[in-house]
């Protein structure tokens, strides 16, 4: 099994809408089914990377389905592609070889997720990918801690889904935090013995604990300080446990310091604004440390991450 | 009976294959693009700046997008002149197509001594002098908004190419752009590219600060060019023209009928920079596109489209 999850091969093609549910008030799944070129470059893609989707061709939404705080946003035209991760690929074999279904959890926030409001069965996107380097996967890996801030949950549920069916032996764990209830991309429920767990985790046999920093529900408070109560209490190896965090910067950021505080590696997912996603423009720099002490040098996220080690990265606070 | 389209462009002493190339800062170090189409295909590409030693770059967010272009506030970030010769330079003689390589530097002396040793490699056709980066603070911009310093570097620069063409890129950001032009070619530049990006701003009104961690940035893409367009017409008919220097067009490119355009106007090729960021293999669409409206006008050379603006 590989330690390093690499970028290998990545192609532009296309694919065809299966469905595209609404999940909670501006959250939506949206699953495709890749073309067999698509297909062919997803076979080797590991929990971590991400695809980028030209939408600009999309139309908007009627009006009355524009949520009230994008009503202005709505008239600007979009351009560039958006980078999106996955929460789940699923291989379904063929007699070409294998169809490949991704899954992509999202939220309407601007003018190019508004318009992926209208996709619906039957349409067409163009995509680029699979891009980037997924998250490290070391043979000693036999515990897995995942923390999720907000709509950073997607890859980790992806990672969660996949540990379990190439990686049976590893435990996991998912922490998953937001604002408020409402900014969950998931569906709670009451779990048999912890309270509220997320329904898409328990259904993969992985427990989960909600954080929000209202209290609406689980926790009340940040993520990283649910995970670090449960820390305390189990004393993880530091040589068989990592923590795998995605969600917004303060909280990765976090998420570094609670690893360094129990020893434990950690990987985090970084976000950054970028106009290609393949490294041509270098617009999404994220500062690293270098070997020698007190320097710097910036790698790009598409590229060489998203994923890096929360040990090099000097975070944007 | 079908008349064959001859795509090839003799450009500043050097025979590209076809008028589309990829525009510096748009293709990388060219090996990314590699791997969405064949290169080879290309007119040439253009590298990212080289400088001296490498840079950093500027701090993010170093793009923003607007209604139909964008921003960038690179900063200049590459991987210097060492690296770059021992790195990349196996990697781009191995393309096969023809190589630019794009020269920045705080001052004159940085920018010769990165075209003296770019100059001896057998993979460089030519080199693109960046005199109008807005987003560094010494060089870039500030050499390329005054003809006395345009003069004084190009020249400088061009006694360090050797017998390679120098292209001297120009920004737009000048009262009176035709003069810039003059400037570069009574110095001796082989050819003008024009035009780079456009100084502009973007604010946050939330938090009422500029969204580029720079401040500024250039803008390019599909809303600058219309005014590209004029700017190539412009110094083709009062500079380019009269003294027989070809210009490399470019800004807001997207389709063949954008190239068609600058080239009516007066390019005698062009570049493709934003638009690959969105579709990796665009200027291979554009290639094609271009042929297909050379035949469909019975145009069968380069020549009868570059200026053929009535």
């Amino acid at each position: 099994m590989e330690k390093e999850v690499g970028a290998g091969h990545k192609g532009s093609f296309t694919a065809k809408v299966l469905s595209n549910q609404q999940i909670r008030e501006c959250y939506y799944r949206l699953n495709l089914k890749l073309d067999p070129i698509g297909s062919r470059l997803f076979e080797t893609a590991k929990p971590g990377r991400f695809v980028e989707i030209d939408l600009a061709g999309l139309p908007l939404p009627p009006e009355d389905k524009i949520p009230p705080a994008l009503r202005d946003a709505a008239y600007r035209q979009i351009l560039l592609r958006r980078p999106f991760s996955f929460s789940d690929v699923i291989f379904v074999p063929g007699q070409n070889g294998p169809c490949v279904k991704l899954e992509i959890l999202y939220c309407i926030l601007g003018p190019a997720t508004l318009r992926m409001m209208t996709l619906a069965g039957g349409d067409t996107l163009n995509l680029i990918g699979p891009l980037g380097n997924g998250f490290a996967l070391p043979d000693t890996l036999k515990k897995a801690v995942l923390i999720a801030g907000g709509m950073g949950a997607p890859p980790l549920l992806h990672l969660g889904g996949y540990l379990k069916r190439h990686r049976p032996e590893v435990e996991t764990i998912c922490f998953a935090g937001a604002k408020s209830c409402e900014d969950l991309p998931f569906t709670l429920k009451i779990g048999n013995l912890t309270g509220l767990v997320l329904e898409e985790f328990d259904v993969l046999g992985i427990p989960s604990l909600v954080a929000t920093d209202d209290g609406s529900a689980g926790f009340r408070g940040f993520v990283t300080d649910c995970a670090r109560r449960w820390l305390r209490d189990n004393q993880p190896n530091p040589g068989e446990t990592l923590v795998y965090a995605c969600g917004p910067e303060p909280m990765l950021a976090e998420a570094a310091r609670l690893a360094k505080e129990f020893d434990l590696p950690c990987q985090v997912s970084m976000e950054r604004m970028m106009a290609c996603g393949i490294g041509l423009c270098q617009s999404c720099a994220v500062e690293i440390k270098t070997d020698s002490p007190g320097q710097t040098e910036y790698k790009l996220c598409c590229k060489d991450g998203p994923v890096f080690d929360s040990r090099n990265v000097i975070f944007n606070l | 009976m079908e008349q064959n389209v001859d795509l090839t462009v003799d450009f500043a002493g050097l025979k590209l294959k076809n008028p589309v190339l990829t525009a510096s800062g748009t293709c990388g170090y060219a090996d990314e693009l590699a791997e969405f189409m064949d290169v080879s295909k290309l007119g040439g590409v253009i590298t990212k700046s080289i400088t001296a030693a490498p840079r950093k770059g500027n701090p993010t967010p170093r793009i923003v997008e607007t209604d139909a272009g964008m921003l960038n506030a690179i900063g200049l970030a590459n991987i210097g002149l060492e690296r770059f010769v021992s790195e990349k330079i196996p990697v781009l003689e191995q393309l096969g197509t023809t190589v630019f390589v794009n020269v920045a530097g705080q001052m004159i002396d940085d920018y010769v001594q990165v075209a003296e040793r770019l100059a001896k490699e057998k993979a460089v056709a030519g080199l693109e002098l960046n005199i109008s980066c807005p987003n560094v603070k010494q060089g870039g911009i500030s050499f390329g908004t005054d003809p006395t310093q345009i003069r004084d570097i190009t020249k400088q620069v061009k006694a360090a190419c050797g017998h390679k063409p120098l292209i001297v890129k120009l920004t737009p950001m000048v009262t009176d752009i035709s003069a810039a032009a003059r400037a570069a070619v009574e110095a001796g530049a082989d050819a003008l590219s024009m035009v780079n990006t456009f100084t502009a701003m973007v604010i946050d009104i939330e938090t009422r600060r500029p969204v580029l961690a720079n401040r500024t940035g250039g803008l390019s893409g599909p809303a600058v060019k219309p005014i590209a367009i004029y700017l190539v017409s412009k110094v083709y008919q009062e500079v380019a023209r009269p003294a027989g220097v070809p210009i490399l067009g470019g800004g807001g490119i997207r389709t063949a009928a954008d190239a068609v355009e600058f080239m009516i106007a007066g390019a005698a090729a062009v570049t493709i920079g934003t638009a690959t960021f969105v579709q990796p293999d665009t200027a291979l669409h554009i290639i094609e596109g271009v042929r297909r409206y050379c035949t469909r006008k019975g145009l069968t050379t380069m020549n009868e489209l570059t200026g053929s603006l009535q």
